[in-house]
């Protein structure tokens, strides 16, 4: 029956095709979620797994998308999806694995995990090969890595060591720029790799936690540190980093309560959150911003410029399902708001 | 078999004393203190007996769970587990040690799986709203682990073992010895199992779940003269768990806890009046291990005193009060919290009134002060009608209170020194129903619970404690049970049933983890020295998301045993199968419980 179905539902489809195509590049659709963006949620810590939510350039959003398809589960703490080729990357931090699936259809392809994938964070893609941050155990400082992954056997073919809690990353000026977060702990560092060599360039003390960078297309990478939390009892104040292609460092300090986070940035201009608000900044600017962008306040999980638009996502309780919210960044006009998983913690576009 | 038959009796239902004899209400009391029936004339009071703690229960809380249909919530087998009366959640249910609380002052939970079951000889489980007696937490309910002094000259001893599926050990040996004047029983064992049971329709097992735990305890007592006993109670607790994985996640990591009691007890029962003095010190340590092979650890402790003197004054065959006044000196410390330390001092009075024989009601009230937090004026009416021989109606309305912990005013990070304490309206009306071997109660209830502590998410990763919850529990309680004996067959069957609803006020929905169903069923059959007992437990689904769009199922629990006794009841060999319907359950998401499983007991007394 269900055969059946599916092969009326193909005869109709290619009927429909052919008698709407001019019949010179007939093109059929490669899946379900072949245009639009994906939002990854984390999902209940420990207790439950992740799930991806995928919002359609139809408006039509869809939940779960990966166990629907595949009926399984993605595992604990789904940090984040991106995207190489046909496949999306999926990364489980606290079952430490990578899920392979099919970038448009959602069909499982493979899972990437064994020793050489501990608790990994955040993945970002240079051609035919992935870096994956991994904290490795989180209570050990010593044992953290990136992971280098051959994309088209889907293998780790090679493990770097790095300081304590490696997690954003950048591909810029052939380097791969590490943000040493600090994991459970607060780190002060980025690491910049050789990709050639796969081998550590160099370390450098920048500003405390860092925990986002962007890179502004003039060759400079911007990190943003949230500085030192105040519970610890060494409160620091956040940073705003510029280092440049020859690493010369430029710091913008905020004032000493303030933690930013959430950095992104499109045609020359960066976003950030902080204190609940938004604030942009020109990255030919001398100074940080005093005033925040009207109608954008919020305290968001995760925060991500596209096309003018800021997708800027708010966990809620963290028990229950989260939203995204869509701005237009310019008028600060609400254009949506979405229902997305448990713990939405990252937008992607493909 | 004739004491167990009156256990279960007084098990069902409160003891009632329609005779208004000082001496005996005075005994009683002195006897059972804040949770002695006729102090809590409106509310029910059931006590479970040492017959029916020996009968092979693998937990406390899987006797809760079988034998007044309370609500356990299990992080896996043998993992940390909590249970809920009326849907309140874990730390509104008080847990009592011979009248002295017990629930962490860092958490303000009892662990279930943290108490050995058979180490003591009573529980006392009081339903309803208990501030004014028995102060903080009793919300849902309170529940007391009692030791029970006897003097007689008695010599005994037991040893109970089991041996159980996935490697699972456990042993208990107790001694008593008894004079007109003295009593001593010591009594220590313990537990140890790989746990390693395989997870249903997956090639997972429950990895990591190894737990070894160890117990010792001990009463000691001195009758002084007709009048006087002193007492001392000691109770060891030793937790040596790995915490095993989920189905997403695996684990690596290990929870040792540690629980030491002490209490010093004298009790005066005079003509008139009686009175007791209890001095407690109680400590806990708490030692987490995110990964066991590595020393990465967070630990936090916590010590206290207390001091107790309850007084009972009986004025004459129609009042009585009650009074007490009670001071505790708790401290904390651990890698989140440092050096914290606080003093409270409360006190409670209540008017105890039996007008004619058929009515008795108590006024009481309470009020306390301390070093750091209001502590809120509290009040409770209860009473009891007897309608007939047959009827029974039972009524109380009281208000109620719950005090932050030290994790809730003191963690680093998110600590909130500024929250003041729960607050909780209640009010019940119940019916009792006996007819020769019928009996039957109804009764429904309703909690008004206002600025409950929640953690929430403030900037960044920070989370912070704020009393913001609103929530109303409302529901109805039924059970019935009935005995009756043929020759040489005793037939034993309970039904119970609770319908709750548990709602967030603000939300407008089911709060998480508290079933709107549940139902227990026990059949129990004796024939000369043999024992079939027979228990279905329904679990109703529970919304584990906030936002009720996600549930776990429902389900259907099944155990039976048999049991057959030797040499005049010196041995008894017991033959238990747990879940016997291989029923796949959840009781926490993503944590799966054990399939069917086994286990053999010996037990001998000498």
């Amino acid at each position: 029956m269900k055969t059946l179905n599916l092969a009326a539902t193909l005869l109709l489809a290619l009927v429909f095709l052919n008698s709407c195509s001019d019949g010179d590049d007939p093109k059929l659709p490669l899946g379900d979620y072949e245009n639009g963006y994906f939002i990854s949620n984390e999902g209940p810590f420990q207790n439950g797994s992740g799930t991806i939510t995928f919002a359609g350039d139809d408006g039509i959003i869809s939940h779960n998308i990966y166990k629907n398809v595949n009926d399984e589960d993605l595992g604990n703490i789904v940090n984040t999806i991106n995207f190489a080729g046909d496949n999306a990357y999926i990364i489980v931090n606290n079952s430490s694995k990578i899920v392979v699936a099919n970038r448009y259809t959602m069909e499982k392809v493979t899972v990437i995990e064994g020793e050489n994938i501990s608790q990994p964070r955040r993945i970002v893609i240079n051609g035919e090969t992935g870096y994956v941050s991994n904290w490795g155990e989180p209570g050990d400082p010593s044992d953290d890595f990136i992971a280098v992954i051959d994309l088209s056997s889907n293998t780790v073919t090679n493990t770097i060591p790095v300081g304590e809690g490696p997690e954003d990353m950048l591909i810029e000026n052939s380097k791969l720029y590490v943000n040493l977060q600090g994991g459970w702990n607060q780190n002060n560092q980025i690491s910049i790799i050789n990709i050639f060599s796969n081998t550590v360039d160099i370390t450098l003390n920048i500003g405390d936690v860092p925990n986002s960078l962007i890179a502004d297309g003039q060759g400079n990478i911007w990190i943003l540190c949230e500085g030192i939390p105040s519970w610890t009892g060494n409160e620091t104040a956040g940073t705003l980093i510029k280092l440049s292609n020859s690493n010369d460092i430029t710091s913008f300090v905020f004032d000493a309560l303030d933690h930013p986070i959430n950095l992104t940035s499109e045609s020359g201009v960066m976003y950030y959150n902080l204190n609940g608000k938004v604030y942009k900044m020109n990255t030919g600017s001398n100074d940080l911003p005093t005033e925040a962008i009207d109608g954008l306040d919020g305290f968001y999980y995760a925060m991500t410029i596209h096309k003018g638009e800021i997708f800027a996502t708010d966990a809620g309780d963290f028990s229950s399902e989260g939203t995204l919210k869509v701005f237009n960044v310019h008028s600060g006009v609400l254009l949506e708001t979405i229902t997305t998983g448990i713990v939405p913690g990252d937008i992607v576009f493909p | 078999m004739k004491k167990y038959i009156t256990s279960l009796f007084l098990l069902s239902f409160a003891l009632s004393f329609s005779q208004s004899d000082p001496i005996n209400k005075l005994d009683e009391i002195v006897l059972k203190g804040s949770f002695s029936p006729i102090l809590n004339s409106g509310y029910s009071v059931q006590i479970i007996s040492d017959s029916i703690l020996n009968n092979n229960y693998q937990s406390l809380g899987n006797l809760l769970q079988n034998q007044v249909n309370a609500y356990l919530k299990q992080n896996g087998n043998g993992m940390v587990s909590s249970i809920s009366l009326r849907g309140t959640n874990s730390s509104q249910t008080g847990v009592y040690w011979n009248g002295i609380a017990i629930n962490s002052s860092l958490n303000g939970q009892t662990d279930f799986n943290s108490i050995a079951v058979n180490s003591f000889d009573e529980v006392e489980i009081r339903k309803g709203g208990g501030s004014v007696l028995l102060g903080s937490g009793a919300i849902g309910g309170a529940i007391n682990l009692s030791d029970k002094i006897v003097f007689q000259n008695k010599k005994e001893a037991h040893i109970n073992s089991g041996l159980g599926s996935y490697q699972t050990f456990t042993i208990q040996a107790s001694g008593l010895i008894s004079t007109d004047n003295l009593f001593a029983k010591v009594s220590f064992g313990g537990s140890r199992s790989e746990n390693d049971y395989p997870y249903d329709n997956s090639d997972l097992f429950n990895e990591n779940g190894e737990y070894k735990n160890y117990n010792i305890n001990g009463v000691f007592a001195f009758k002084i003269n007709d009048k006087n006993r002193l007492g001392f109670y000691t109770s060891i607790f030793d937790n040596d768990r790995n915490t095993s994985r989920t189905i997403t996640a695996p684990s690596n990591a290990k929870l040792l806890n540690f629980d030491s009691r002490y209490l010093l007890d004298w009790r005066y029962l005079g003509n008139r009046y009686t009175s007791s003095l209890k001095l407690a010190y109680l400590n806990e340590s708490f030692t987490y291990f995110f990964d066991k092979d590595l020393l990465n650890t967070s630990k936090s402790r916590s010590s206290s005193w207390v001091a107790k003197y309850d007084f009972t004054y009986f004025l004459n065959n129609e009042i009585l009060f009650n009074s007490g006044i009670e001071f505790e000196n708790a401290k904390a410390d651990g890698d989140n919290i440092s050096n914290v330390e606080q003093n409270d001092l409360t006190a409670y009075i209540l008017f105890h009134h039996q007008p004619i024989s058929s009515f008795r009601y108590n006024l009481s009230i309470r009020k306390g002060i301390s070093s750091i937090y209001d502590i809120p004026f509290v009040y409770s009416f209860d009473g009891q009608y007897d309608i007939s021989k047959k009827f029974t109606l039972k009524a109380a309305f009281s208000s109620n209170y719950r005090l932050p912990t030290f994790n809730d005013l003191y963690w680093e990070p998110g600590g909130n020194s500024d929250l003041n304490s729960e607050k909780s309206n209640s009010a019940e009306i119940g019916f009792d129903f006996v007819h020769q071997f019928l009996n039957l109660n109804i009764t429904s209830f309703y909690i008004k619970s206002k600025d409950l502590i929640q953690w929430q998410p403030v900037s960044g990763n920070i989370w912070q404690p704020v009393n913001i919850q609103d929530v109303s529990n409302y529901g109805v309680e039924f059970s019935s049970w009935a005995q009756k004996k043929f020759e040489h067959h005793l037939f034993l069957l309970k039904v119970q049933y609770d319908y709750t609803m548990s709602k967030d006020d603000n939300l407008n929905k089911q709060i998480i983890y508290v079933p709107n169903h549940k139902g227990n069923f026990i059949l129990n059959y004796q024939y000369k020295k043999w024992s079939l007992s027979y228990n279905l437990q329904y679990t109703g689904e529970v919304f584990t998301t906030t936002s009720n769009t996600q549930t776990l199922n429902a389900y259907w629990l099944s155990n039976i045993d048999i049991s057959k006794s030797f040499f005049k009841n010196r041995l008894q060999l017991a033959f238990k199968i747990n879940n016997l319907l291989d029923e796949n359950y959840q009781s926490v998401a993503y944590r799966p419980m054990p399939n069917r499983n086994y286990m053999l007991n010996i037990n001998l007394k000498i």
